[in-house]
């Protein structure tokens, strides 16, 4: 296990400044292998490099083993018992609205978009790295102010046009207008303007942004689902009679509210896909798919939730059954600014009654990870666990609520949305308090109700005095850390206002090395916990299901699927 | 020539209802919480963003602007476009209304035919057990949930026994278009078994005490020709409005057996459509099953007139 230190130094020669503190910090131990490979790939370097600085550092095994998951989840084509042909049946969510990438923000929508189109970077869920996809290579300019990106060469569009930089640069431009109506402005407030895109030559695009960001090849992967590449002049809103794009499959058939079909593309750049074709077939609830699997009318269910679907969980050896580690989570924010929360020890004694544990296996069956009360989720890097993990403690709970002056406890109203377990939660968030003498009345609305407006004054959401609410995978935490908390975001439902917080908040995001990212981490984990201004039960996995005979799926914890490796075998 | 009138009559009072029905829903959809662009692009959407699809779909505008526009494209024909769907609500709606219509006539030609038999079956086995076993059934039949008669039959047809399709969809041709929508309509063959028994039972028991029907007896007709020529006729009056009555239900009113079943149908798209605020797409739906409702109850009427002359001398007086 001898470090080699020639054949690293001549690969430190070739790597930019923060690319060698990655070294060091792998040298030093200080960096896990996994770690590395997904920052180093977020600092745009090839697989390759890493791949020689992993066996430079004597961890061959190590980097055999990275790439042999890799090819567990993407087999390659030639690859021995894979099957080519036959179309892969799916059932999916009804797309909430037009397919209209720009607009599209549901499961059902985002899934479909991602079967023709394709991102800069895919944020690969299972092997929990940033991969190339339509770029080939990123980097910065030293302060994380300016990304270039370089295209890969050879792609071509479904209606034979080849992809250049100008359809990139056009594709962020519309993405980032805040004259169009695009779902990713939320995104990139703060963090790219229109003018901001440009073409360098036909072949790279620089982002130059509103401030330093070292996760931005992030924010423009796979997990900004708007983000697909689509030739430049593209009419967003007729785009669902085409789905023009650079993926391995494209559209034969969409009818709205009942399935898509789509088949191979034999000029896409990565190879022709095993399948002949997919066929999805659209639900707007989840017990439908389960029944549709167990009868083997689909192959595959591209995303389900642990509750209601204990037919497949508790049969498990007859399905295969995809489990990713995922940021989507419950947020119980109180209102800072209204009593009895504007006392941070009453907020805490309520954080302090919950037992997360029996919440996890009672609502999620177990597909999930506690929450500490801050977005950072288990899987993203820069979570730092030095923070002690909060548990139930009730006696602590009532010495607090006693000490704030409200030893007999004290009652209180929280509004909620009809969403997946959220109701359930509710009702056993309600049960813990009550041990502590704290006594939540229950509103649970639907979700048009509760959402309502969704800005101040107008929303339930943002309103009520304790607010439940449902947050969705995100592939970084900087929109939890922001929206939600910052003071006045537009989502900051606990009317948390902290300015220690904010200024750290605004260094997490600027902050492009890891070592740095997780000493401010945790200064932010641990001002969340002293004040506490939301509750953050438990992360959720996300699911997927298919029959036994179904290989090679790379679903997202978004919904979405790539099918490009997928095969069926007999 | 008097039922001419009659019929004519009829319709002109349909075309107010349908209009008063549309002044109704759109009030009704401004009390309805949520903004359409908010419903678009979802809660987290950027409020700049919200506002420019709103300024795009035109729901910026007062309410009443948006009716009006909704109103002028109706009389010449158009149903407008859908904010949720983007597109003209015609297909849409036009494809929905043809899958409801489909399940809602299998379920009739089984439910009809069954409810009136089990109804006269009864009435003629007044305060037998088998009377009270047809009654029984009926009621405890009318209560069951559509979701859990649903739940069931694809455990035991689909799954268990594996001799029905799951789903609804995916059919070709007639003959397999039924097998596939058997299991959907056995549900709603449930819930209306007992309404139409009921009322078949009731009306064949009051026409058996009627004054005729004893006349008819004294005189020396036999049982079967009483029966048929006297009681069924007059029995059968009170079902047919009962059953015309279920049709706005059988059209529109199926979101959890379109859900199970995977059957597009029009009461789903209306779920959405009140759900999302999507306007147009709401008094569209609405008034087509407004519509169906009404050239029901008239065919209703009209039968009914046919079997019972009163009826149609009142109505033109």
């Amino acid at each position: 296990m001898g470090i080699d230190d020639r054949k690293l130094d001549q690969i430190r020669g070739e790597r930019s400044e923060l690319e060698n503190h990655y070294i060091d910090e792998l040298v030093a131990g200080r960096l896990d292998r996994r770690t590395f490979l997904r920052r180093g790939a977020v600092m745009g370097m090839s697989a390759s490099v890493m791949g020689a600085i992993l066996a430079a550092c004597g961890s061959a095994n190590s980097t055999n083993k990275s790439s042999a998951a890799q090819s567990a989840t993407n087999p390659s084509s030639s690859g021995a018992g894979v099957t080519k042909g036959g179309t892969l049946k799916l059932a999916s969510t009804t797309p909430a609205t037009a397919i209209n990438p720009l607009l599209i923000d549901d499961a059902g929508g985002l899934c479909l978009i991602a079967q023709t189109g394709e991102f800069l970077t895919f944020d690969n869920n299972i092997t929990l790295q940033l991969q190339p996809m339509l770029a080939t290579s990123w980097k910065h300019n030293g302060d994380g102010t300016v990304w270039t990106f370089k295209l890969r060469s050879g792609v071509k569009f479904h209606n034979g046009q080849p992809m250049t930089a100008d359809d990139v640069v056009y594709t962020f431009q519309q993405l980032s207008d805040p004259k169009n109506a695009s779902n990713a402005l939320s995104t990139f407030a703060g963090v790219l303007k229109p003018a901001g895109v440009r073409a360098v030559d036909s072949g790279t695009v620089a982002f130059h942004l509103e401030a330093a960001n070292g996760n931005f090849p992030y924010i423009i992967s796979s997990d900004n689902y708007n983000a697909i590449i689509v030739p430049k002049g593209t009419d967003f809103g007729s785009w669902d009679k085409t789905f023009i794009g650079t993926g391995p499959f494209k559209l034969s058939s969409y009818s709205q509210g009942t399935g898509a079909n789509f088949i191979a593309n034999p000029d896409y750049w990565g190879g022709k896909p095993n399948l002949d074709g997919t066929a999805f077939s659209f639900y707007t609830t989840q017990q439908p798919q389960i029944l549709a699997l167990q009868g083997g009318t689909v192959d595959v269910i591209v995303q389900f939730v642990p509750s209601g679907a204990q037919a497949l969980l508790n049969n498990a050896s007859q399905y295969s059954i995809i489990k990713l580690k995922s940021s989507n989570h419950r947020e119980l924010s109180m209102r800072n600014d209204q009593a009895p929360f504007t006392d941070a020890r009453v907020r805490q004694a309520v954080a302090y009654s919950l037992n997360r544990p029996a919440l996890v296996s009672t609502l999620l069956l177990g597909y999930g990870v506690i929450g500490n009360d801050n977005p950072f989720a288990p899987l993203y890097p820069s979570e730092n666990t030095s923070v002690p993990q909060r548990a139930q403690n009730i006696a602590k709970a009532k010495a607090l609520l006693s000490a704030a002056g409200h030893g007999s406890g004290f009652s209180v109203q929280m509004d909620t949305e009809e969403y997946e377990e959220i109701p359930e939660l509710a009702q056993l968030i309600q049960a813990d308090a009550k041990e502590i003498g704290v006594d939540i009345k229950l509103n649970v609305e639907t979700q048009a109700n509760y959402y309502g407006k969704a800005t101040f004054g107008n929303s339930d959401w943002l309103d009520a005095t304790m607010s439940l609410v449902d947050y969705g995978d995100r592939g970084v935490p900087n929109v939890f850390l922001e929206s939600p908390l910052v003071t006045g975001g537009p989502w900051n439902a606990a009317h948390f206002n902290n300015k220690t917080y904010d200024s750290l908040v605004k260094q997490y995001v600027a902050a492009v090395d890891l070592q740095s990212q997780k000493q401010i981490a945790g200064k932010i984990e641990t001002l969340l916990l002293a004040e506490t201004p939301l509750i953050i039960p438990y992360f959720i996995d996300g699911l997927t299901a298919s029959k036994p005979t179904v290989h090679g799926l790379n679903p997202t914890s978004l919904s979405a699927i790539f099918l490009k490796d997928a095969y069926i075998t007999t | 020539m008097q039922l001419t009138l009659f019929i004519l009559k009829r319709i002109g009072f349909g075309i107010i209802t349908l209009f008063l029905l549309s002044i109704i829903v759109f009030a009704a959809a401004q009390i309805l919480p949520g903004d359409p662009a908010r419903a678009i692009l979802g809660p987290l959407a950027a409020p700049s963003a919200v506002k420019a699809l709103s300024k795009q779909l035109g729901t910026n505008k007062p309410v009443i602007d948006q009716y009006g526009t909704w109103i002028g494209h109706l009389v010449r024909g158009n149903f407008g476009t859908s904010y949720q769907y983007q597109s003209a609500i015609g297909p849409i709606l036009g494809k929905a209304l043809v899958k409801s219509l489909e399940l809602a006539a299998l379920a009739f030609v089984i439910v009809v035919p069954l409810g009136i038999i089990g109804g006269v079956v009864a009435a003629l086995n007044y305060g037998k057990p088998l009377d009270r076993i047809i009654s029984v059934f009926g009621l405890t039949a009318t209560v069951i949930p559509e979701v859990v008669s649903g739940v069931t039959l694809i455990l035991v047809f689909g799954l268990w026994l594996n001799i029905l399709p799951i789903q609804a969809s995916g059919a070709s041709g007639f003959g397999d278009t039924i097998y596939h929508l058997i299991m959907p309509a056995i549900p709603l063959v449930l819930i209306l078994f007992g309404y139409i028994e009921q009322m078949a039972r009731a009306g064949t028991i009051e026409a058996l005490n009627s004054d005729y029907a004893r006349t008819a007896t004294l005189k020396g007709l036999p049982r079967g020709v009483m029966i048929r020529r006297h009681v069924l006729r007059n029995s059968l009056l009170p079902t047919i409005t009962v059953i015309a009555s279920q049709t706005g239900y059988l059209i529109g009113g199926l979101v959890l057996v379109e859900t199970l079943f995977r059957w597009n149908g029009i009461g789903m798209l209306l779920f959405n459509a009140a759900k999302d605020k999507d306007f147009p797409m709401l008094e569209a739906g609405v008034l087509t099953i407004g519509a169906v409702y009404v050239v029901a109850t008239l065919i209703a009427d009209t039968s009914f007139s046919l079997l019972n002359p009163r009826i149609r001398y009142r109505g033109v007086e």
